[in-house]
């Protein structure tokens, strides 16, 4: 074990502290569940880190050893389409499958819609206690005093735990780096929400009586509230900070040519300054946990059921926090849940809390928070301040790009959504670009992923910008678009994209939205009284959905020739486990209904396979799954050769047959040459004697530039009176390199865009602004959209140019698809009633502000 | 949640009893959509808004739930659900401001179970009130947040002291209409029309209504349409479903050959109570109403005092007194 705690936040943005990292300590990051979700969220984080520190960096030492065999081709300015060489005309066409490419539905579908699946409310165990958490009613306060007396006075409560009665050893355990460390319970809070203490009681009533029974003694201290505040000098610091207020990092720039030379060239240079709100998951299922120990065996064993996206990450953290070793934790995620697109990030206070209060009462802990507190203190995507110049030509094209964004991270230490961003430096041909990141610490909401990190943010930087200069130069933004396109791959890294498709989501969004004969000039159609037509289109490029380490699988075939797949991959919604199934059954040629997956993850009988975050695990999970069904093809069909020779000797004949003349389909090993010649599987499992086994673990080589593509575009109908944005019509276009399952992956863009709409629209999470404490931290307030606020109809266009990085060509969907309703809408409105609203979202009040001109 | 005691009422005197005897602490009991799952659930209590101790329930007396309609009006009884009005035909036919009023409420689920007396007497929704950690004016404290926070959805005409918005649709449509309510109490029972039962918080900022703690509103009458009379309602909100009125308005506009004749304009989500727009009826008395609803919907903003952050919801109002006059014309 290392002598010193690694912060892995720094060692992804401080590479003079990773420079000081002993080869040990690099060894304990491949450990550490923050490194991981941190690089699963935003895999550009280890780019940087790579480039300086190479097989040091956990994770990826394989792939560059893999990489460094064999050279990178088919890059260079002048080659657009890397056709043949990105699987294009190469790739199988769908009609090549039986099961990809189709529709199939949820394996566990019915126990979805019916609610009779077991979800985690529904686990229950026999004398189980309740835990409450009593919260921090300041953003920023030190404990003086706490007195539980006469809480603990309450009949039904049985334990109250704090940070003065804290067992042992405990007092030096936080989550995440630090400072500001988030201690199991601090003494300077530095959130509303934190914990304070934790009761477990007979009921959640009396819990909830009994929290509010503690009476403890605070002293308020100054909060940041504001952001932009905490980067100013006179700001008081928080901790032993080397920059200016509460600033956590201020990243090296991102630097190509020379963006002052670039804006002098310029004919025109316009500014912008857009904005994000914070914003929430609102996760339909709370936070809930079942713990409790069990004492089987030499060692107490601990067990927690609970929605997680990540099981052998939550065991990881899990032992980590307890000082136990991981082979006495299992973490059990249920395939049933009403969570995650990034909620549930990682492994949370309350988590550890249920594990010692089980420990000290000797009793199973069910913990399921409040609204308010799923709201508060679990994580978030956090506001950002975007500061960007362009400089174009008449011409159209662009001669530089500047950009400087501010994130607030929230109370913890981490990134605050900021990030170069993919889509300037390769999405348009821009040779002059820099960018610049300040992360900011405050006593607010913290962040995390929300459908995505970094790059809904990067989108909102560029795109409204893009379509102000076409704007500007009188370029129909369409035409300015594909101008500047750039299909080529990562100028700095030099690696080539695999069959880019965004040509292709650019041209048919136009053409299915009518953009030529629909666009016109801003303010200049009114369809009724006091209501104007507008239209407005974005463009996106990020790096999720490519994959990466760990990335593991295995399935089993079974003595009646059924199929088990054994994924540790976390279903968090969009249908995971059914694309694991699928991979599976069409590698080995067995039908969909002889295929099993169950619904939960159980850490005891699954390898890691990473967290299902960063739209990674269809390439993830799904590269695992493939392998080890090729594995397992490779046993079947060798076993089945076996039983052709000795059945032909049974039959007094001398035959030779071997695994490279079989196939397998529909559930039978046939010779390829005469299909007629077949055997079930079962006969065969029967005649080795023994289930096959295929395991499967990949590696990803670096050798593609592994990107997502998208273009939205919208018509909206814009109220001068009451500030109604409604959108009338909605198209959605996504390079999707292979759509696995049809139904889910266009369910997937169809939700992505409403999630964006919301975001865009409505949704916010507020502070008093005095106080620091949340005013809309419950879903009347905080306003998702419902099925009456969404457009009746989404069009869903699925470019399938299969990648040569894909499984079966795929790349993942989760995250890009909620990333553009931002800048559809920014530009939408702006073509409708020729005012910019570039701060999130555009709520009523905006619009007619800007209208007013107030 | 707080522990407390459930009486089930069978009859209005036993209801009206029962919280005499549970003393100030009780609360009567409608569909629970706020008073539960709202107030109680969320602890919002103060020295002036103590948390309930004892519930009473009166949806279990059956003469409360009734709705009567003859040729002098209507009468719904306080316990009736929404949705129980929105399906009545009579109903339907003879007050439709009241039902788009009602259909506008939240969601099925919580009209299926909120009551007509619930919805009119429900706390408002100020988001301070509502956050266990401000104590505000309304919960007997000595602040109101809104003056110096986020008050982008309070009030704009009216507030001192407090700035909440009534949140009752029904509230607006039953002014608007000329309604009266009965109310029950230990004196036995009177009736108030509604333009005398909404309280400001210059009168008492614990309150809403003249209602007492040992009070119990029982029944709603409205009288017919005056021959000649239209209405319309239009509710303004962020989201389709679950939610208030950003700005909503009543109208109901009696008329002869395009000149207002008589009428009322009723706003709701502006002010602490329901409010009647005055300025702007009597700018279109005896006027013919196309030619100049535009100029008399201004005269709002006479009226108007907006907060730091508000403003847009006059013009707004503005906008939806307009074109719910044009609307009810058509």
């Amino acid at each position: 074990m290392p002598q010193r705690s690694i912060d892995a936040f720094k060692v992804l943005s401080d590479y003079e502290y990773a420079a000081t990292l002993t080869n040990e300590e690099w060894l304990s990051l491949s450990g550490n569940p923050e490194y991981h979700t941190l690089i699963a969220d935003d895999p550009s984080l280890a780019e940087e880190l790579i480039a300086r520190f190479g097989m040091l960096v956990p994770g990826f030492s394989a792939a560059l050893a893999a990489a460094a065999s064999v050279p990178l081709t088919g890059f260079g300015p002048t080659v657009n389409r890397l056709a043949g060489r990105g699987g294009g005309s190469a790739a199988p066409s769908n009609a090549e499958f039986s099961i990809v490419g189709t529709s199939v539905p949820r394996t566990h579908g019915f126990g979805v819609v019916t609610g009779v699946g077991r979800y985690s409310e529904n686990q229950t165990l026999p004398n189980m206690l309740f835990m409450k958490t009593l919260g921090s009613p300041y953003p920023h306060a030190r404990i003086r005093s706490i007195d539980t007396s006469k809480a603990e006075a309450l009949p039904g409560v049985h334990y109250i735990l704090h940070r003065f009665n804290l067992p042992e050893g405990y007092q030096d355990v936080s989550l995440g780096s630090g400072p500001p460390f988030r201690y199991l319970f601090n003494e300077e809070l530095i959130q509303v929400g934190a914990p304070v203490a934790v009761v477990a009681a007979d009921s959640d009533h009396i819990g909830d009586e009994a929290i509010r029974q503690i009476q403890v003694d605070y002293e308020v201290l100054p909060a940041v509230v504001d952001f932009m505040e905490g980067t100013r000098p006179s700001t008081p610091k928080q901790w032993d900070n080397r920059l200016d207020g509460t600033i956590l990092t201020i990243a090296s720039p991102f630097v190509r040519g020379d963006v002052e030379r670039g804006f002098a060239e310029a004919d025109i240079v316009i500014e912008n300054v857009t904005s994000m709100s914070t914003i929430q998951h609102a996760a339909l299922e709370l936070t809930t946990d079942l713990t409790w120990w069990s004492t089987e065996g030499a060692r107490p064993q601990l067990t927690q059921i609970g929605p997680k996206r990540h099981a052998h990450g939550a065991r990881s953290a899990i032992a980590q926090a307890l000082k136990v070793d991981q082979s006495q934790v299992r973490v059990i995620t249920p395939g049933y849940l009403g969570m995650s697109f990034g909620s549930f990030r990682d492994t949370d206070l309350p988590e550890i809390h249920s594990a010692l209060l089980s420990w000290l009462t000797g009793r199973p802990i069910r913990f399921m928070s409040t609204r308010s507190e799923d709201m508060v203190t679990r994580t978030h995507r956090t506001q950002t301040r975007n500061e960007s110049k362009i400089g174009v030509k008449r011409d159209g094209s662009i001669t530089a790009f500047f950009t400087k964004k501010y994130g607030n991270a929230g109370a913890y230490r981490g990134g605050g959504g900021t990030g170069n961003s993919l889509g300037l430096a390769e999405l348009y041909t821009i040779p002059n670009l820099r960018q610049e990141n300040i992360d900011v610490f405050t006593n607010m909401y913290r962040y995390g992923s929300y459908r995505c990190t970094t790059h809904p943010n990067d989108t909102l930087a560029r795109e409204p910008l893009i379509e102000r200069a076409a704007y500007a130069i009188n370029m129909n933004p369409l035409d300015f678009r594909l101008r500047n396109l750039s299909e080529v791959g990562n100028p700095e890294t030099r690696r080539p994209f695999s069959n880019p498709g965004i040509r292709d989501t650019i041209t048919q969004t136009a053409a299915a939205i009518g953009w030529r004969e629909k666009w016109h000039a801003p303010k200049t159609r009114e369809v009724r009284p006091g209501v104007f037509h507008g239209i407005g289109m974005a463009c996106h490029e990020c790096n999720h959905g490519a994959g990466g380490a760990p990335s593991t699988g295995s399935v089993v075939i079974n003595a009646d020739g059924t199929l088990t797949v054994v994924s540790g991959a976390a279903e968090v919604g969009p249908g995971e486990r059914t694309v694991m199934a699928m991979i599976a059954a069409e590698t080995l040629g067995i039908p969909m209904n002889r295929t099993r997956i169950s619904p939960d993850v159980d850490s005891d009988f699954t390898a890691d396979t990473g967290v299902t975050a960063g739209s990674r695990q269809t390439l993830s999970g799904g590269w695992g799954i493939h392998l080890a069904a090729l594995d397992a093809r490779a046993q079947l069909l060798d076993w089945g050769a076996r039983k052709f020779v000795d059945d032909a000797r049974v039959a007094g004949q001398t035959i030779q047959v071997s695994a490279d003349q079989l196939d397998v389909r529909d559930g039978l090993v046939s010779f390829k040459d005469d299909p007629e010649r077949r055997l079930p599987i079962a006969q065969v499992i029967a005649f080795a004697s023994n289930p096959i086994i295929g395991r499967g673990a990949h590696i990803h080589p670096p050798t593609w530039e592994r990107v997502a593509f998208a273009t939205h575009a919208a018509e909206v109908e814009v109220d001068t009176v009451t500030g109604t944005i409604s959108v009338t019509k909605y198209v959605a276009a996504h390079d999707v390199g292979r759509a696995l399952n049809r139904m889910a992956t266009e369910q997937q863009i169809e939700g992505g865009v409403i999630v964006g709409l919301g975001l865009a629209l409505t949704e916010q999470l507020l502070v008093d602004g005095a106080t620091g404490i949340p005013i809309n931290d419950n879903i009347l307030d905080y306003k998702v959209p419902t099925i009456k606020d969404v457009p009746e109809k989404i069009d869903v266009i699925m470019v399938e140019n299969a990648k040569e990085y894909g499984v079966f060509g795929a790349h993942g969907i989760g995250e890009p698809p909620a990333a553009l309703g931002f800048s559809v809408m920014v530009n939408a409105v702006y073509n409708a009633v020729g005012v910019w609203v570039e701060d999130m979202p555009l709520t009523r009040e905006k619009v007619l502000n800007a209208l007013k001109g107030r | 949640m707080k522990t407390f005691e459930l009486h089930d009422a069978t009859t209005v005197q036993q209801a009206v009893t029962l919280l005499g005897q549970l003393g100030p602490t009780a609360k009567v009991l409608g569909g629970g959509s706020d008073l539960i799952s709202g107030v109680m659930k969320d602890w919002i209590q103060g020295k002036g808004m103590p948390l309930p101790s004892a519930l009473v329930d009166i949806t279990t007396i059956p003469q409360m739930t009734t709705i009567q309609v003859s040729g002098s009006g209507a009468r719904i009884g306080a316990a009736a659900t929404l949705t129980s009005i929105i399906e009545h035909q009579e109903i339907r036919r003879g007050w439709p401001l009241l039902v788009d009023a009602t259909e506008s409420v939240a969601s099925p689920l919580i009209r299926n179970f909120g009551t007509l007396g619930g919805n009119i007497n429900q706390r408002p929704r100020c988001w301070f009130l509502r956050g266990e950690k401000f104590d505000c004016y309304k919960k007997g404290g000595d602040f109101c947040f809104a003056v110096t926070g986020d008050n982008r959805y309070h009030a704009i005409i009216g507030g001192e002291l407090c700035y909440i918005v009534h949140p009752s649709d029904t509230a607006t449509a039953l002014v608007a209409l000329s309604a009266k309510t009965k109310i029950a109490g230990p004196q036995g029972e009177r009736e108030v029309a509604f333009d005398e039962y909404f309280i400001g918080p210059r009168t008492d900022v614990l309150r809403e209504n003249i209602l007492q703690q040992n009070e119990l509103m029982t029944e709603v009458s409205l009288p017919p349409l005056a021959s000649n009379t239209k209405t319309a309602w239009i509710k303004l909100k962020d989201r389709q479903v679950y939610d208030f009125a950003l700005v909503s308005v009543a109208a109901v506009v009696t008329s002869e050959n395009g000149v207002w004749r008589d009428g009322r304009i009723v706003l709701g989500g502006v002010s602490p109570v329901p409010y009647r727009a005055k300025v702007v009826e009597d700018a279109l008395q005896g006027k013919d109403i196309r030619a100049n609803i535009t100029a008399a919907a201004g005269a709002i903003r006479s009226v108007a005092r907006p907060m730091s952050a508000n403003s847009y919801k006059v013009d707004i109002a503005q906008g939806l007194i307009e074109r719910a006059v044009l609307q009810a014309l058509a």
